[in-house]
This record gives C-alpha cells, sequence and structure tokens, in this order.
C-alpha cells in the first residue's frame, strides 16, 4: 500500500507545484490523476519514486518512508516502480533489447552493465517482456526506427522488467492518437487485472478517464481537489469535470471513443 | 511650429530636419550616411590632389584628374541634400488619414552615393580585366591541365669536341677518333675572333666548319662553345641557337664563325684555346614521375597526417574540457558558473582567431615545418570542437536519463545508458567535420610555414613554375572534394 501524506513540492524558483496533498493507493487499484497541465500531475507521480525530490510530507511504500531513504534502499524501492512516459523517453541510439534490458539496471551488478551485458536470465526476461507487448521482432531495431506507439510499447516493456508492483504511468499517451491511446492503455489495464500490478496513471481526456480508472484524484494549483470511485466518474458531469480543469476546458475526445459514456 | 521649420534643419545638414520631427532611427541613418560618405569622398578627392592645400584646389583637382567620378559624387551629395530637404517636407505633411511616409528615393541616392565611392575605394577596373585577360591565360593553362610536368624521362648525352685555336700559332692537330665513339673535327683548327669595332658593330670572326660523325642519325644536335677561361655557352647565329640534324649515317658539317667572348688580359696564359662541341640529348626508358610530382605527393600526404593529428589531438583536449563549458554540467555552484564562463571566452576568443594567424605564432615558436602547422590546427580545433561538443552536451534529452534513473539504476548507470549514447552522434559527427576543415586548412596552413602542401605550392607559385603549382593544385583540390564525400556520407550514416 503507497500513502501519500501532506505531500508538498515547492521548486527553487519558488513555485508551488504541491501543496499539502494527501491519498492512499491500495495494492490492485488503477489510479487516475486529473489536472491541467502545470497541476502538478508529473511532479506528484516523480515525488513518489524520488525523480524529484520533495520539499515536505512522507510517502510510506509498505510502511516505508520514501523520502528518509538512503541512496542503497532507494534504489531497491525504485525497482518497485515501473515509470512509463509521455514522450516515451528511450534511448533512441541503443537497440530495442538494450532499452528493455535497462528496465533490469536496478537489480544488476552496476560494473557488469557498464560495457551493456546482461545475465541470461535478463534476456530471457527482456524477451518475455517484448512478446507480452508484440515486440519480439523489433528488438535488434534501434529504438528511434519505432513509430510513437511502438515506442511506448517498449517504455512498458521496459517497466516490466523492473517486476514492479507500481507503474507510475505520466501521461502515457498524451502523444498518442486516439486509437494508439486505447491499445497502450489496454495493456495497462492488462497488467493491472491479470499480475494485480497497481497503476497510477495522470491522464487528460475525461473518456478515458471513465473507461480506465477504478478510482480518480484530481489536482488543481498543486492540491488535491477531487477524489472518487469508479461509479463517481462514471456519473461525472461536465460542471464537475469543469471543477477540475477550470472554467475553459472542454471535452476533447471525440463521442466515438467515449465508450458509451455519452449520456454525461 | 516645429514640423512647420524642419525642412529648415534639413538644409543646414541631412537628417537634422527628420530628427527635429522624431524620426530618429531615420535620422541618424541619413545623418551618419552622409557624414560617412562626405568624408569618404574627401579622402578619395584628396589623394588625387595630393599636393592641393584648400577645398577649392582639391576639387577642382580631382576634376581634373577624374572627372567622371568626381562630378558623379559631388552630383550624387547635392541630389541626396535636395532630396532629404524634400523628404522632411513630405514628412511634416502627411496626406490626409495617409501613414507618414518620406522618400524611398532619399536612401536609394545614399546607397547609390556609397556604391560609387566603394568602387573607387577597391579600385576596381572592368576594362583592365577584359583587356589583361590574356596575359591570366598562359599561367591558367599550365594550372589547369599540368600533368606534362608530372612525369619525366632519362636523358642521354652524346657529344664530343674539337680545339679551336684563336690568334697565331701552331694549329691544334685533328682529334683522335674512336670507333663507337661520336667524333668532331674542324676546319680550320685556328682562326680570329668575332669582334666589335669602334662603333659597337659585330665583325664576324674567321669561319670554320665543324664535322661530325659518330652521332646518332636523324637528330637534332646543338652546337656549344667553350672560351679559354672555360665559359660555356650555346652558339647563337642571328639571335638563334644553332643546331644541325645529322643525316641518316648520324654525320653532320656545319659551318659557325669563332663566336666572341670577352677574355680579360692576362687571364689565360699560353695560347688563347677554344672548343667547338657538338652534343646530343634525347630521352631514354620508360615515363617516371618528375621531381616536383614526388614532392607534391610527399606533401600531401604530410598535410593529410597534419590534419589527422591535429583533429586527434583536438579531440583528446576538447573532450574534457567540453564538460567544463557545458551549462547544465556546470550549473549550481557559483564556482561552477564562473569556470564555465571562463571556458566560453576563451574558446571564442582562440575560435575567432584564424589557424593561419595561430600557424605564424606557432612558426617563430617551433620553426618552420608540419609541426607548427599541427599546433596552429591543434589550438583552433580544440576550441572549436570544445564549443560543439559543450552544445553537444547542453543539448541531450533529460527524458532517457530520467527514466533510466527511475529504474534504480547507479548514477555510472545512468551515465552510461542514457547519456553517453546520446553524446556519441554528434561528437563522432563533429569530429569528423572537423577532420574535413582541418585537412583543407592544412593545405594552406603551409604558405605561413607550417609544412604540408600550402607550402611547395607558394614556392613553385614566386618560382613562376606554373604546372608544378598546378598539379599541387589539383591534388589540393581533388583530396578535399574527396574528403568532403567522405565525411558528408559517415556523418549521414552516424545521425
Amino acid at each position: 500500500m503507497l500513502e501519500v501524506q501532506h505531500l508538498t513540492k515547492v521548486y527553487p524558483d519558488g513555485t508551488v507545484a504541491l501543496k499539502d496533498v494527501s491519498f492512499s493507493v491500495q495494492d490492485g487499484e488503477f489510479l487516475v490523476v486529473i489536472g491541467l497541465s502545470g497541476a502538478g500531475k508529473s511532479t506528484l507521480l516523480r515525488c513518489i519514486n524520488r525523480l524529484i525530490e520533495p520539499s515536505g510530507g512522507k510517502i510510506l511504500w509498505n510502511g516505508i518512508d520514501v523520502t528518509e531513504a538512503d541512496p542503497k534502499s532507494l534504489r531497491k524501492i525504485r525497482r518497485d516502480f515501473g515509470m512509463v512516459f509521455q514522450q516515451f523517453n528511450l534511448v533512441h541510439r541503443l537497440s530495442v533489447q538494450m532499452n528493455v534490458l535497462a528496465g533490469r539496471l536496478g537489480y544488476v551488478s552496476p560494473t557488469k552493465s557498464l560495457l551493456y551485458r546482461f545475465n541470461e536470465e535478463d534476456y530471457r526476461l527482456a524477451e518475455e517482456a517484448l512478446r507480452k507487448v508484440g515486440l519480439l521482432e523489433m528488438a535488434y531495431k534501434r529504438a528511434r526506427e519505432l513509430s510513437g506507439g511502438q515506442q511506448q510499447r517498449v517504455g512498458i516493456a521496459r517497466a516490466l522488467m523492473q517486476q514492479p508492483k507500481v507503474i507510475l504511468a505520466d501521461e502515457p499517451v498524451a502523444s498518442l492518437d486516439p486509437v494508439l491511446a486505447h491499445s497502450i492503455l489496454g495493456y495497462l489495464e492488462q497488467l493491472n487485472k491479470e499480475e494485480g500490478i497497481t497503476v497510477i496513471c495522470s491522464l487528460h481526456y475525461l473518456d478515458l478517464v471513465q473507461r480506465y480508472a477504478s478510482r480518480v484524484i484530481g489536482l488543481r494549483g498543486g492540491q488535491l481537489v477531487y477524489e472518487g470511485s469508479r461509479e463517481d466518474i462514471r456519473r461525472m458531469t461536465d460542471d464537475q469535470f469543469k471543477e477540475v480543469y477550470g472554467e475553459e476546458a472542454e471535452r476533447i475526445a471525440p463521442p466515438s471513443l467515449a465508450g458509451g459514456t455519452n449520456d454525461a | 511650429m516645429m514640423p512647420k521649420f524642419a525642412w529648415i534643419f534639413s538644409i543646414l545638414l541631412p537628417g537634422l530636419g527628420q530628427l527635429v520631427l522624431g524620426q530618429v532611427q531615420r535620422g541618424v541613418f541619413a545623418l551618419s550616411g552622409f557624414l560617412t560618405s562626405i568624408a569618404l569622398a574627401y579622402w578619395r578627392f584628396s589623394l588625387l590632389a595630393p599636393r592641393e592645400t584648400t577645398l577649392i584646389g582639391v576639387l577642382r583637382r580631382s576634376l581634373e584628374r577624374r572627372p567622371g567620378f568626381t562630378s558623379f559624387v559631388l552630383l550624387l551629395i547635392a541630389l541626396f541634400w535636395i532630396l532629404g530637404i524634400l523628404d522632411t517636407l513630405k514628412l511634416a505633411h502627411p496626406g490626409p488619414g495617409k501613414k507618414v511616409r518620406g522618400l524611398l528615393s532619399f536612401f536609394f541616392t545614399l546607397s547609390l552615393l556609397l556604391f560609387v565611392l566603394g568602387w573607387q575605394i577597391s579600385e576596381i577596373d572592368v576594362s583592365r580585366m577584359v583587356k589583361d585577360f590574356n596575359k591570366a591565360m598562359t599561367p591558367l593553362n599550365r594550372v589547369l591541365w599540368p600533368w606534362k610536368a608530372a612525369v619525366t624521362r632519362d636523358t642521354r648525352v652524346l657529344s664530343a669536341r674539337a680545339e679551336i685555336l684563336e690568334g697565331e700559332g701552331t694549329p691544334p692537330g685533328k682529334p683522335v677518333s674512336k670507333p663507337g665513339q661520336p667524333y668532331v673535327y674542324a676546319e680550320p683548327t685556328v682562326g680570329i675572333a668575332s669582334k666589335l669595332d669602334e662603333k659597337g658593330q659585330p665583325v664576324p670572326g674567321t669561319i670554320i666548319t665543324l664535322h661530325g660523325s659518330g652521332f646518332e642519325p636523324n637528330t637534332k644536335t646543338d652546337i656549344w662553345w667553350e672560351d679559354p677561361i672555360g665559359s660555356r655557352f650555346q652558339v647563337r647565329i642571328g639571335g638563334e641557337y644553332l643546331t644541325v640534324i645529322t643525316d641518316a649515317e648520324g654525320k653532320f658539317s656545319v659551318q659557325l664563325p669563332i663566336p666572341y667572348s670577352i677574355i680579360p688580359p692576362g687571364a689565360v696564359k699560353g695560347p688563347l684555346i677554344h672548343y667547338a662541341e657538338a652534343q646530343q640529348i634525347f630521352p631514354v626508358g620508360p615515363l617516371k614521375p618528375s621531381t616536383p610530382f614526388l614532392e607534391i605527393v610527399s606533401r600531401m600526404v604530410e598535410t593529410i597526417v597534419m590534419g589527422l593529428m591535429a583533429t586527434v589531438l583536438g579531440i583528446l583536449f576538447a573532450i574534457p574540457l567540453s564538460f567544463l563549458a557545458a551549462r547544465n554540467i556546470m550549473h549550481g555552484s557559483w564556482i561552477g558558473m564562473s569556470i564555465y564562463y571562463l571556458m566560453r571566452f576563451i574558446m571564442n576568443v582562440v575560435r575567432s582567431i584564424e589557424p593561419i594567424i595561430w600557424a605564424v605564432i606557432a612558426v617563430v615558436w617551433v620553426g618552420l615545418g608540419p609541426f607548427a602547422g599541427v599546433i596552429a590546427l591543434t589550438i583552433h580545433s580544440i576550441a572549436s570542437l570544445g564549443k560543439l561538443y559543450s552544445e553537444a552536451i547542453e543539448g541531450i534529452d533529460h527524458g532517457p536519463i530520467e527514466a533510466v534513473q527511475a529504474t534504480g539504476a547507479t548514477k555510472l548507470q545512468t551515465i552510461m545508458f542514457a547519456v553517453i549514447p546520446q553524446m556519441v552522434s554528434p561528437f563522432i559527427s563533429f569530429s569528423i567535420y572537423r577532420w574535413d576543415i582541418n585537412v583543407r586548412m592544412s593545405t594552406i596552413i603551409g604558405m605561413v610555414g607550417g609544412g604540408g602542401v600550402g607550402f611547395v605550392l607558394l614556392q613553385y607559385v614566386r618560382l613562376l613554375d606554373y604546372q608544378a603549382a598546378g598539379i599541387a593544385v589539383w591534388f589540393i583540390a581533388v583530396t578535399v572534394a574527396v574528403l568532403d564525400y567522405v565525411s558528408a556520407e559517415i556523418r549521414e550514416r552516424m545521425i
């Protein structure tokens, strides 16, 4: 179980990105974080595995305080959190296989991996992960040769290599077209349902939120302004939506993707 | 009040009126343009009239010497002045509802004025260029197709000589002939040399006949002469070199007067013995590369190696320095940023000084030769590559770094998996580009003594050996073209 308590982040230039945010995530949830650009979604996700150092508050992962962890235990904690990014963040020059194997870096001995070498077991895991996302035949291509959707699947495979308990997905489909968005979220849902991996995902489109989330939290100006269950979201009206997104927000996704919840 | 009388200011000085009207940019531009052209015009006029002291005198004299140029410039200045007044009037009284617009011709006149002055300052002379084009043809032809000078053949010399006595005494006997050897004898073997009379007119001396045999048949034979003090020269008759073609049996006979030669009194003791000599030179054996060709080839190799060495050394020094000049590496601390700015400053200064200037310094430092060139190119490469590398480091995408960090990778693992793979392409690309530049630069760095092909190229040009120079030019052109292609090709594949 992940507990976020009074989390605050103030950047050196004085920007308050997160202000006293508290919530908890049960194992196996598909938690979606919504909010405008700049609301603090990315900062929140990055504070959980301390890619960004929180300024205050606590993050408890199965009772261990992540914010207090020393580098060695932080490395172990990070292994539990696979991460998927909006811009995929693959290393373009390296092969797909090597990008996937990079997900193993938290496990392998630092010296051996410096020469881009891994164990037999790691290669086997990489093959398995690539098969899961349907890209096994692309293993030896360079990452930049892949399309956007394929790159994001490689990103998911890389996260899987960590054998994570949680996947943090920072707007994983914002750079993809609607059809690919469903395909990528479908993979995440599958992992969530079949392997019990907790997913914490930030999303923009209400339609996608309604289709995939088991619970939703909304951020606005760095503060938690909404919290709702699966049923709450299904009933969510445009007015409530605007409360999170601000007055100027509109639904963007075309009705065909709304998954039968057009009546909302 | 003011706009009404702004044109009066324009009468005083072009641009002033516009300034009064608040058209600052327009006014400053016109005023500075006017003052510049007045200064330039006065400078050129006073050069045409160096002895005149008064303005009127200068103008009169330069009108005499260059009427076209001087009157045209004066006309344009006057026109500019008048158009400036009209411009002010137009600016002061814009039409109803129209935007304030001045005269375009005002600035066009200024441009034309500066162009005319520039034409005269840079001594452009189209008629001379056209007229003297034929002067350029000979060297140009040699440079464009120099390959005759690239090859040579061994030569064989056949020669024989006969003694001739000048003045009085016992005539020398016939030389002894040996079978299979060329043989020459003179008839008579004694006589008087050609002289100059009191009026300086030549008076031919005794005509002698040279008989030769045993030479190569049907071959051009040169006649040489050696006087009693040992000066050897080719005999001329009526300004033309005396030559004779041997017959089918290798024999010839030719008549010539004993040539004129100056022998200082007392320089020779005893009888004045001259030698007449017949000589045949003909190429033998296969074609082989000429000396200049071999010299240029070895210098070309030297050039390419110089470029390579400078590139390798430049890369070795530039990599560590580039990290010190990368903002994203150095930011954070006060000391880091000071080093960053210092490195940037030094690199910019060093880069702005051309390699050829560095070569001049390096030649003073380590002497003439390729080492000086390598030093010059290395210094410039470090600064250029340092800047390019540091920009590549600054430009790396933070995303992959974040992604690798998120897996629990250590700092070193993050560098290996996310930083280095991103830098490989730009580093290789910039290094090859620099290699290309360095080889190109090293072809000319020899001109200031930095070794390489430029050194011999300049030497051949100064010796007016345009064919050898042409060979060097060809080598440079081909090398640079090949390099250009190869480096572009490699870079394309890398990126």
